[in-house]
């Protein structure tokens, strides 16, 4: 009886791990198709948290730029102070799903004649 | 969450070089990994398994370690969300963790005043006493399992 019970707990346990995350860390909440988007440089390039950002200005909008983990934007030469605030920068990647999230999980970031390609194993 | 990320904490955190996130968050999950291991194996006992060995044999280790985990998980924790703060407003995740922590901690509190509780290992538990200690053991299997859940999908949001 008991442990009848006991294996029932177990069972819900790992069911409740297998919920399937909607957005997920990786590139599935970001849309398949390549996107670009040329501005101003709001936010310098911040290599604190889980991933390194900055933030671009295009057209009034100010776009959350999501780069790579920061060792590895680190690694790719996109280190902090480089590309100067209010400097034209292309951002390579992939947006948000969500319309209404102004954010571009990026794989290259192209300044002053440079490209700093974050993620070079993909296009 | 402005006062967090401006705090001298989160600055550290921001300024100490590429590799300490992902360090601070190894710490978060190993802290998480003894505290929930310990508490999945006595509420597991609270709620009826494994009842040929004392409820107390069960305790001695595990209560100590969960106390250990829980202490560098809400340290490391602490350091990560100081971080980036302001990135987390509105996650809806962070709003269920909290609160199941909350629930968490305060069924903590009632079974250490349970007499069941009190008097494992010195005697037999009434069935009434059994019961008791195996509800407190589903709320907080419940509980945890929310907020080790919803924690990690606070990053996926």
């Amino acid at each position: 009886m008991h442990s009848r019970f006991s294996l029932w707990i177990i069972m819900f346990v790992l069911a409740l791990w297998t919920i399937p995350a909607a957005a997920h860390h990786g590139w599935s909440g970001n849309g398949t198709e390549e996107f670009e988007l040329s501005g101003i440089v709001e936010t310098g390039v911040s290599l604190a948290g889980p991933h390194a950002t900055m933030k671009v200005k295009a057209d009034g909008q100010v776009w959350d730029i999501t780069l790579a983990p920061a060792a590895r934007t680190e690694r790719a030469g996109l280190k902090e102070g480089i590309i100067p605030v209010g400097a034209q920068v292309t951002i390579h990647g992939h947006r948000n799903r969500d319309g209404k999230r102004y954010e571009i999980k990026t794989e290259r970031v192209t300044w002053n004649g440079r490209t700093f390609n974050v993620y070079p194993d993909r296009d | 969450m402005a006062w967090l990320e401006g705090s001298a904490l989160g600055h550290a955190m921001r300024t100490s070089g590429v590799w300490t996130y992902g360090l601070v968050n190894l710490a978060h999950i190993l802290g998480i990994a003894s505290f929930f291991g310990s508490v999945l194996v006595l509420d597991l006992r609270l709620l009826g398994a494994w009842r040929q060995v004392p409820l107390d044999s069960i305790a001695r280790p595990t209560v100590p370690l969960a106390a250990a985990g829980f202490a560098v998980a809400a340290t490391s924790g602490l350091c990560l969300i100081t971080t980036n703060a302001t990135e987390y407003v509105g996650n809806p995740f962070l709003l269920i963790k909290f609160p199941a922590i909350a629930v968490g901690l305060a069924n903590v509190a009632v079974v250490s005043r349970l007499s069941g509780w009190k008097a494992r290992g010195t005697r037999d538990l009434s069935s009434r006493e059994q019961w008791q200690l195996a509800a407190a053991g589903a709320v907080s299997l419940l509980s945890w399992l929310t907020a080790v859940g919803a924690g990690r999908l606070i990053g996926y949001w």
